[in-house]
């Protein structure tokens, strides 16, 4: 009992840090104190203030108008990512497992194949191949993140695809598309959102990676991972301007992973 | 109604699976005939094939042989969807045969052109509440859960029900509720039932004829009375003794 009551406060203070990161995000561009992109001579390296509370970087820009706005960048791809990778996942993996079949064998070898090798090392060649930009490298990190899901997907589809009200449903005359939507989807979506929440960290990590390496975000955008790579540079003589987008890209992935297993635990509990 | 018309036949049904390299045989060149108004009863230990059997009636699995007739119209090997317009299952695990996420009412207007109305009347037959229908199965008793399942069987309008072990997962006293139901609704709609079970006594009282399944080969088939009073083959007659000495 006491037990359950600690999982359910983790479940809640992680959500609420959550959301509260996700409203900075939506709103960085009224938080932001100054323009992120405006360059200054006479501001380079600030070390931080009252007005500049992150200090300044190497061009002279507000570093915690930058942190905000990349927030609105790194969330915000990565939760495009996870969700269109958890949609392509989740909706082959209920095909793969309800009708098996050659579909399934090719389907499932090919996500084998992507699983075979470490995400970012693939990440990092297609990446290379496409050039930079956010969407390569969003591309880049989905042509494996799928797999995931539609392995998971799969398993529990096949673990109630012969399911007697699933057999029932049949009998009644319905298709595959109503007994998948109908039936399938909602008994197996809460397993597979609690991983796609799990990959928010790991994603995030994949994004600011990318970017870091000079394959995601190119500048001036402000995005966390090149904005670590463009400062390390010259950490020596302003390590704010690595220290600040490094600490907003740690917290934001302990919470979301915070969270994950929050749900996670909260789930097999009930 | 002409009783002895065939409506459901089984010629020569064969079924073999495949398990870690072993070929094991399910069933072997069994024919069955269930006649209009009958309740067909099917015995056999665990892993004799009556649920297998089930199985290819209602087409959930394909058979490696034979060939299985409604009214007489070859209908093997055909989907689900097109066996269940002239059958229906009912299923051990009542709780298991309705999505846990659904109500009772979302799941029997599932049943393809059913109206609330048709529910609520079929509701009442089977001696159910309408208040249930707002309920998910966890929220109903295992007899409440079966008669559920009775009734979104009925709302098919078909008439052949196929009933898989479906009081073994009750009380005794909800056993002989649902029985006495299934019962009363072969009378006043004219059912035909294939009763799968391995309680001969419960087979003994509800079915006209008995089918003894052994290691997926019918060892015998005929009325109840010669079946348990005059048991031809060994099988049956230690499936009898056993069922008598835990009478006794």
């Amino acid at each position: 009992m006491k037990e359950q009551k600690h999982i359910k406060r983790r479940f809640i203070l992680s959500a609420v840090v959550a959301v509260i990161l996700i409203l900075i995000a939506i709103f960085s561009h009224q938080l932001a104190p100054h323009d992120p992109y405006q360059t200054n001579a006479a501001l380079i390296r600030k070390a931080p203030s009252m007005e500049y509370l992150f200090g300044t970087d190497n061009l002279g820009r507000c570093v915690f108008s930058r942190v905000l706005y990349g927030a609105k960048t790194t969330i915000f791809a990565t939760f495009f990512l996870v969700a269109i990778s958890f949609v392509i996942g989740t909706i082959a993996g209920m095909i793969c497992g309800y009708y098996g079949g050659i579909a399934d064998n090719i389907l499932m070898r090919l996500a084998d194949l992507m699983l075979a090798f470490p995400q970012m090392v693939v990440a990092i060649a297609v990446a290379g191949i496409l050039g930079g930009g956010l969407m390569g490298a969003m591309i880049a990190l989905g042509i494996t993140m799928w797999t995931s899901f539609a392995r998971l997907a799969r398993s529990h589809t096949l673990s109630i695809k012969k399911a007697p009200y699933i057999t029932a449903s049949k009998l009644a005359g319905k298709g595959g598309a109503y007994i998948l939507c109908v039936h399938v989807l909602p008994n197996i979506l809460e397993p597979v959102l609690i991983s796609a929440l799990t990959q928010i960290g790991t994603t995030m990590i994949g994004i600011s990676g990318l970017s870091f390496l000079g394959l995601g975000v190119v500048a001036p955008e402000a995005e966390w991972g090149s904005m670590i790579s463009e400062a390390r540079a010259y950490i020596q003589i302003a390590p704010w301007a690595v220290l600040y987008p490094a600490a907003a890209t740690i917290i934001t992935i302990v919470v979301f992973n915070y969270l994950g297993d929050a749900m996670m635990e909260y789930r097999n509990r009930h | 109604m002409n009783k002895t018309e065939i409506v459901l036949e089984g010629r020569n049904i064969t079924k073999q699976y495949k398990t870690k390299g072993r070929k094991i045989q399910s069933l072997s060149d069994v024919n069955f005939a269930l006649h209009r108004g009958e309740i067909l009863g099917v015995v056999g230990e665990s892993g004799s094939g009556k649920s297998t059997l089930l199985k290819m009636i209602t087409g959930m699995e394909r058979m490696d042989a034979g060939d299985l007739y409604h009214e007489g119209t070859s209908y093997t090997n055909s989907h689900p969807g097109k066996t269940g317009k002239f059958l229906q299952m009912i299923f051990q695990d009542a709780y298991g045969s309705f999505d846990p996420r659904r109500t009772m009412k979302q799941s029997l207007l599932e049943i393809q052109h059913t109206s609330m109305q048709d529910v609520l009347d079929m509701i009442e037959k089977v001696g159910l509440t309408p208040d249930l229908l707002e309920r998910k199965p966890r929220q109903l008793s295992g007899g409440q859960c079966q008669r559920m399942s009775i009734a979104r069987a009925l709302l098919s309008h078909v008439d052949i029900l196929l009933c898989d072990e479906i009081t073994s997962a009750l009380d005794v006293s909800t056993q002989a509720q649902v029985v006495t139901l299934l019962s009363d609704l072969r009378k006043k709609e004219g059912l035909s039932i294939i009763f799968v079970s391995h309680d001969l006594a419960l087979v003994g009282n509800l079915c006209d004829r008995i089918m003894v399944l052994k290691d997926g080969t019918c060892v015998e088939d005929g009325k109840t009375e010669d079946v348990i009073w005059h048991p031809k083959d060994a099988y049956t007659k230690l499936l009898l003794s056993n069922a008598i000495t835990i009478t006794e």
